[in-house]
């Protein structure tokens, strides 16, 4: 459909509306609506400020703890400099990724149509959800050994490590999306004449969609977390393994470097779904 | 039923839209316990007719539209939708009180939804939902979401949507109930030019007895717990009905004085209702001297 135009007109009129009003006749409206970007620009001063004052806790902490044991935000960068100079923080990095992103994507692509699948037939969805929520409280660590036994310590070990925790929450919620379609409006569908195939396309499936995307993120986080548990049980690699080595050997610069890495990563693919997310959900915005 | 009685000769039941005979429907609620929506109901829809069913909660109207509509079946009972078991479609066209409009869709992207059902090509499509939202008085909000409009452009984009199809009959389930008073009286006067254009037959639910008389030419009464005919009657007020104050017409204030009366019985002799016993039923306050003509068809 032609549904782009409206989202863009939208945002590009509000800033010279305020601007014309705001100079030529300032009386007739007294609180001009403030332009869209204002806002997110306050927004990111006010997380800048923040970063600031936690660098700052940092400063002071690296200062009051005693043995070095955190290190200066200075010496910090220093050693993420020199990391990435040496090229080991890519090549780390290169390889969590590879890991992270294979497992993620490989969950995404198997829990979609699994909880698809059970959302849309009922008997499905009622026979296995018992064990995927059994399935989902266990803690994935504990499968560790046997994936060890089974795959050996290589990166196939690894991505069925992330897998494995991405893959629940993912089935989860979009089974959740598809069982909280709109009776009603299915019922309107109907009433139109739309058949089960029709129905399920553009009526069940969009109203899943946001739930799908919460799946996805909450999968993100979790398989993030599981890369870096992988690289620590099986062959010590990645990310995880400098974290390792730095933080046995006490070389807490580096250390620090690797932990503010993951989180960026974690930052980056979260911030990415939000984006999705907001971008799926416009029509709930506007009113 | 103080009706009188409906033609049964198979002749006459092709010239009807819609024929229910002894219709009866009940449904589960709770432990083994049954709940009876409707019960040996027998009415008809004349084509090109505008016929209002008319009943306090409880009486099962939504029921007996989704039976029409073919959504479910009734329990007993024989169900005829020009000559034929309803099945639901483009042919028949279901207005809804809750507007159901699809929320992620634009107003012209719901309109061509309902008329994906139809065999058209995508430009023939577009053009004929945006020629029904124009009709509607909305082609300056094709584009907006259903969440940007008020409830009553909602209801228009609904009937839009409803009467885009060119259906053989309306149903509409009380369509303005959600809208506020002032919106309301301005869309049924839309209603009933849209109607006039193109006259289908229209099976329309309401509990309000002034829009059951403003836009009908047929009332049918219903009781509730179960779902019943009490009564049916006609109304012969002059159309189009814009054009004058139907509400001061002598014959209106009488069918409203009578309707209001019946509903109000109705009501009071309900033992789930909370209003059960609790007034002495008109029949003992007023005296009903100058009943209209009841008689129905």
């Amino acid at each position: 459909m032609q549904a782009n135009p409206d989202g863009g007109k939208h945002r590009t009129k509000q800033p010279t509306n305020s601007m014309t009003t705001g100079a030529a006749d300032a009386g007739r409206s007294p609180l001009p609506d403030p332009p869209y970007w204002q806002g997110a620009a306050v927004v990111g001063l006010y997380r800048l400020g923040f970063l600031v004052l936690l660098i700052l806790a940092w400063f002071w902490a690296s200062q009051s703890v005693q043995r070095n044991i955190i290190p200066t935000p200075w010496a910090t960068a220093e050693a993420a400099v020199k990391l990435i100079g040496e090229g080991r923080l890519p090549d780390a990095l290169l390889s969590s990724l590879s890991v992270y992103f294979s497992g993620y994507l490989a969950a995404a692509i198997c829990a979609i149509p699994i909880g698809l699948l059970m959302g849309a037939m009922r008997p499905v969805g009622k026979t296995l959800d018992v064990f995927v929520f059994a399935l989902s409280a266990t803690p994935r660590v504990a499968f560790i050994p046997l994936i060890i036994v089974l795959l050996g310590l290589g990166p196939q070990a690894k991505i069925f490590v992330v897998f494995l925790g991405a893959v629940m929450p993912i089935i989860i919620n979009t089974y959740a999306g598809v069982l909280a379609a709109d009776d009603e409006l299915i019922e309107m569908a109907r009433s139109v004449g739309a058949g089960k195939g029709r129905i399920f396309l553009r009526i069940v499936l969009p109203g899943a969609l946001p739930f799908v995307v919460v799946g996805l993120r909450i999968g993100a986080t979790i398989g993030l977390i599981n890369t870096v548990v992988a690289e620590l049980y099986t062959a010590v690699t990645g990310l995880g393994g400098l974290l390792a080595v730095y933080g046995n050997t006490f070389r807490m610069a580096e250390y620090f470097v690797i932990v503010l890495t993951l989180a960026l990563i974690g930052v980056v693919v979260t911030e990415i779904l939000r984006l999705i997310e907001t971008r799926l959900g416009r029509w709930r915005q506007r009113s | 039923m103080s009706a009188g009685g409906l033609p049964r000769d198979t002749a006459a039941s092709v010239a009807q839209a819609v024929l229910l005979e002894g219709v009866s429907k009940s449904f589960r609620s709770g432990k083994g316990s049954r709940t009876e929506a409707l019960r040996d109901v027998t009415l008809s829809v004349p084509e090109g007719k505008f016929v209002t069913l008319l009943g306090p909660s409880g009486c099962g109207k939504t029921t007996l539209l989704r039976i029409v509509d073919g959504l479910i079946a009734p329990d007993i009972g024989r169900v005829e939708v020009y000559g034929s078991a309803p099945r639901p479609g483009p042919d028949i066209g279901l207005v809804f009180q809750s507007f159901r409009l699809i929320p992620w869709l634009t107003a012209q992207a719901n309109v061509e939804f309902a008329l994906r059902s139809l065999a058209l090509s995508r430009p023939d499509r577009q053009a004929q939902a945006h020629e029904y939202l124009g009709l509607v008085g909305l082609t300056g909000f094709a584009q907006a979401y259903p969440a940007e409009l008020s409830g009553g452009m909602k209801q228009r984009v609904a009937l839009a949507r409803a009467l885009a199809c060119e259906p053989r009959i309306l149903l509409m389930d009380e369509p303005f109930a959600s809208i506020d008073a002032q919106t309301r009286e301005l869309m049924q006067v839309e209603l009933m030019r849209l109607w006039a254009r193109r006259k289908s037959a229209v099976l329309f639910v309401t509990h309000s007895v002034d829009e059951a008389i403003v836009l009908s030419d047929q009332i049918v009464l219903l009781g509730p717990r179960p779902g019943r005919v009490v009564e049916s009657l006609d109304v012969d007020l002059d159309r189009p009905r814009w054009a004058y104050d139907t509400r001061s017409d002598a014959r209106y204030v009488e069918l409203r004085r009578y309707l209001s009366a019946r509903m109000r019985d109705l009501v009071l002799a309900d033992p789930q209702s909370e209003f059960f016993q609790r007034e002495p039923t008109s029949t003992e306050t007023a005296a009903p001297e100058n009943e209209p003509t009841a008689s129905g068809r």
